[in-house]
């Protein structure tokens, strides 16, 4: 008898998690809203292709894949930016841009289970469609920080990177697409001692060797873009650079200057960034909290070539870390022996605000009571 | 509240050259002894904590982020595949990872080992090098003394663990092929990494120039 298990990674949300949860994307998306993205709800499963087109294929074993009758093979979707791209390639294009859209939803990845770590887990995140440039950058950056905040997070760090630095560098150095690929990965994964190893070994400039081995540990103001002074040799990286400090200036001007730092080491695994990335993390949880970043080529593979750039942030990661719960009304419990009376005063008071509970088991006053000091965040109303 | 920079050490074989670092580098070592049965240390005036794991329970408590930073060798870090970042090869610690079968085989390539029976206490590893290698190999996990199986007959050949070779020489094994060397490594929890950067990044960089002087080995 299998009548008890759930699948591996996957979870059930009790009431007390659920509100958690709903308060959570209640306040999200008034956020949202307020800067004017609007909520889409796109298909549970994609075609593999349209997922593979956006995700670059670098994801295919985590995906849950099955097959339709027509012999068509699906994927739950990974994540929702590839599916926004796809939708607003094929509705919106006649719409003005930018459009600005978000979505609050569940996403499926077959990685292995352990905590904050979920096959199924919950989103909430924008994209800001058909804007490029550092002006948008700073918008998704901010709500990211904002939305942190009005959640209820104090204490957290919001790390900045631009994609041009690495790539920049890389491309000046000679080494082959699948060298500088596995150079950014250990980058990103921060395997310093494999990417010395490998360093010293390439046939590459001395000065460029120690900026790509310094990367992963430049991490902090604007000054460790001071730390590399192969910067100004390079037309790709320094541009980036420069991207990366408006940025970070824009963001000074709107105040959140304190939840930011430059990392130069967040490279962000997926291959569809092109630009500024960032990721947000919280120092009572050894898991990132959100990512995102720029994508100008993405929707050019549906056939909407346009700048983009969005994130999305984990809500089972962030109930982890999220300390208070916010006040519900006041519940109360309506008795009483004439249904009429019970059903009007329960009725009135709903409408006070107050979360009513009435009685549906034909209780006596004595009974009632009992049932008040068994669970006492009720407060009873007997109607006589 | 002061904020505690969390250490991970592997107990056992490691903890000595682990401790010599550590006082290399002008990190706490006063009481850490060995053979104490204490599972935590904490130095409040350098707020610095140690946490006395298994080897094999570093990375989970380094990814989990129960500690900032651990002291691990490479060979369980390749084993567990846990996300940590590597920051520092220590440099002691010393071993490698072989294929070892019995004397007769003695000269016999990798393509020999085709559908063969490999017992080891590293299954992922010796799984993935043998894929890795275009062969298909029954592997068999054992918890301890893997020189038996061959011996015994529940196994043609074993990957393990090997720093001089006396253990296989002695069981009447030979090396037929490396895998990968270990050393020991100081690795970081990811968020860790960035949240504690102004406490972490120095520590890193002391240890990297010590252990480039060659103390600690």
């Amino acid at each position: 008898m299998r009548n008890k298990e759930v699948p591996g990674g996957t979870r059930d949300l009790l009431p007390d998690e659920v509100a958690v949860k709903r308060q959570m994307e209640n306040k999200a998306g008034n956020l949202f809203r307020s800067y004017g993205y609007e909520e889409v709800i796109t298909p549970t499963f994609e075609f593999l292709e349209v997922v593979e087109t956006g995700t670059g294929g670098s994801i295919r074993e985590e995906l849950f894949l099955f097959m339709d009758r027509e012999g068509g093979i699906l994927s739950l979707r990974p994540e929702m930016t590839v599916s926004i791209a796809r939708l607003a390639a094929t509705h919106l294009q006649d719409a003005g841009f930018p459009q600005r859209l978000f979505y609050m939803t569940n996403v499926f990845r077959h990685v292995q289970p352990h905590l904050a770590q979920y096959r199924e887990f919950w989103q909430i995140g924008i994209e800001l469609l058909g804007a490029a440039g550092v002006y948008a950058d700073a918008e998704v950056i901010s709500i990211a920080i904002n939305t942190l905040r009005e959640i209820g997070l104090e204490n957290f760090k919001v790390s900045l990177n631009h994609i041009g630095i690495v790539n920049g560098l890389l491309d000046s150095s000679g080494l082959s697409a699948d060298e500088k690929e596995h150079m950014r990965h250990l980058i990103e994964e921060k395997d310093l001692v494999e990417l010395s190893a490998l360093l010293e070994k390439a046939a590459i400039d001395e000065g460029l060797k120690e900026a790509l081995a310094s990367l992963p540990v430049l991490h902090g103001g604007l000054e460790v873009l001071e730390r590399l002074p192969e910067l100004g040799k390079n037309a790709t990286a320094s541009q980036a650079a420069q991207d990366l400090m408006k940025v970070y200036d824009l963001l000074k001007i709107s105040g959140l200057s304190d939840h930011v730092v430059v990392d130069m080491g967040v490279l962000r695994g997926l291959d569809y960034y092109t630009g500024m990335v960032f990721e947000g993390y919280s120092p009572d949880l050894g898991y990132g909290l959100l990512g995102g970043g720029r994508y100008d080529n993405l929707m050019g593979k549906f056939g909407l070539p346009l700048p983009a750039t969005g994130f999305a942030m984990g809500m089972d990661r962030l109930a982890l870390v999220l300390k208070q719960r916010e006040t519900e009304p006041e519940r109360l419990l309506v008795g009483g022996r004439n249904y009429s009376a019970v059903t009007a005063k329960s009725n009135e008071l709903r409408g006070h605000g107050f979360i009513v509970e009435t009685d549906v088991e034909g209780l006596s006053k004595a009974e009632l009571e009992q049932k008040i000091t068994a669970n006492p965040t009720r407060t009873l109303i007997y109607v006589d | 509240m002061a904020e505690y920079l969390t250490i991970a050490l592997s107990k056992g074989t490691l903890l000595k050259p682990t401790l010599r670092l550590f006082q290399a580098v002008g990190l706490p070592i006063e009481g850490v002894e060995p053979e104490s049965r204490n599972m935590v240390f904490t130095f409040d005036n350098e707020t610095i904590k140690y946490i006395m794991c298994r080897p094999t329970d570093v990375p989970v408590y380094v990814e989990q982020g129960a500690a900032d930073l651990g002291i691990v060798g490479k060979d369980v870090i390749v084993e567990q595949g846990k996300d940590v970042f590597e920051m520092v090869d220590l440099k002691y610690g010393y071993c490698r990872f072989v294929v070892a079968g019995p004397a007769v085989m003695q000269g016999a390539g990798l393509k020999d080992l085709n559908y063969k029976r490999v017992a080891t206490k590293f299954p992922v590893m010796a799984e993935r090098f043998f894929r890795s290698q275009g062969l298909q190999v029954e592997i068999i996990k054992l918890h301890g003394n893997v020189e038996l199986a061959p011996l015994t007959g529940i196994a043609d050949v074993i990957v393990d663990l090997v720093s001089t070779g006396a253990t296989l020489r002695e069981n009447n094994l030979v090396e037929m092929v490396k895998i990968m060397d270990s050393t020991t490594r100081l690795v970081s929890n990811q968020v860790a990494y960035r949240t504690k950067h102004d406490k972490i990044q120095p520590l890193i960089e002391t240890i990297q120039k010590t252990v480039k002087g060659g103390i600690g080995q």
